[in-house]
């Protein structure tokens, strides 16, 4: 496997979607290529990043105001009772 | 996925508390989405809410024949490019389309080692990088790295929801990641004030 190869496999292989021939094949190539280890671990990191920054919550305020949109869409539907209701 | 199916028993019974159940387990996730591709929080609000109502109005027609998760993201996908392509934003700039097809992808051109994680997140400057990389992916790009790499759902689950193969998920996420990796790593390279610039 030569580094284009190498690039063009490496989501597969971050993924573990590669089948074992092919695998073996990277890190072959991945044991002696500086270079697509650092973009395989580049990657992978920035993934990581993702991860940790990407999922944010909705705001409290956002929040808390589309939640009563939705329970008053509810209610006026007919479908909904709250327990106020219900007492 | 028995979460799901009891959520939506309880609301077809017209169980309010199921409502707060629906809405803590997607209501962020949605909001990430439509977030992600819209770039505008009052607009990722109203999808959110769009997406809820729909799913409310549609309980009794909802048959469980993929799951509620999946059904939600797809929901609040297609309001959110209905609004991208009435702003006049393709969803498909043309670029994308060509090499998507070819399935050549640039060759990774700054082969520098980065700063740890644990130094990237406690730099304000590095975490705004984060986000102006993403924003600056195509929307069909975006997309697909949103819901792969962020909110982690299968290749399969992200095909279900945008309407396309999974081989062009896989294409896509491919291409994403390092336009990603490409467009991070002269500011996240290290040690600090070794390299870039
Ligand atoms: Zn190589």
């Amino acid at each position: 496997m030569n580094c284009e190869e190498l690039i063009r496999y490496l989501s597969d292989y971050i993924d573990r979607e590669l089948d074992e021939e092919l695998r073996a094949d990277a890190q072959e190539h991945l044991a002696t290529c500086r270079n697509c280890r650092v973009v395989l671990d580049t990657t992978q990191q920035m993934i990581f990043l993702y991860r940790r920054t990407g999922r944010r919550a909705i705001p409290a305020e956002r929040r808390g105001r589309l939640f009563r949109r939705l329970q008053e869409a509810f209610q006026g539907s007919g479908t909904g009772t709250t327990a106020d209701q219900a007492a | 996925m028995a979460d799901d199916a009891a959520i939506l028993q309880a609301l077809r019974a017209g169980d309010a508390s199921a409502l707060a159940a629906l809405f803590d387990a997607y209501a962020d996730r949605l909001y990430r989405l439509a977030l992600g591709l819209l770039r505008n929080p009052d607009e990722a609000e109203d999808v959110v809410q769009e997406t809820f109502l729909k799913a409310l109005t549609h309980l009794d027609r909802f048959e469980g024949r993929s799951r509620l998760s999946t059904w939600l993201y797809r929901v609040a996908y297609n309001a959110s490019i209905d609004r991208l392509r009435r702003q006049g934003e393709s969803a498909l700039p043309s670029d994308d389309r060509e090499t998507e097809e070819t399935g050549a992808v640039p060759l990774p051109q700054v082969l520098v080692e980065w700063r740890t994680p644990e130094e990237i997140l406690i730099d304000a400057e590095a975490r705004a990088a984060l986000d102006e990389a993403i924003q600056a992916l195509s929307e069909s790009l975006r997309a697909v790295f949103v819901l792969r790499d962020i909110e982690g759902l299968s290749t399969a689950e992200t095909a279900q929801v945008l309407g396309i193969s999974p081989g062009a998920v896989k294409v896509r996420l491919h291409r994403a990641r390092l336009a990603l990796r490409e467009r991070l790593a002269l500011l996240f390279a290290g040690p600090p004030g070794g390299q870039g610039r």
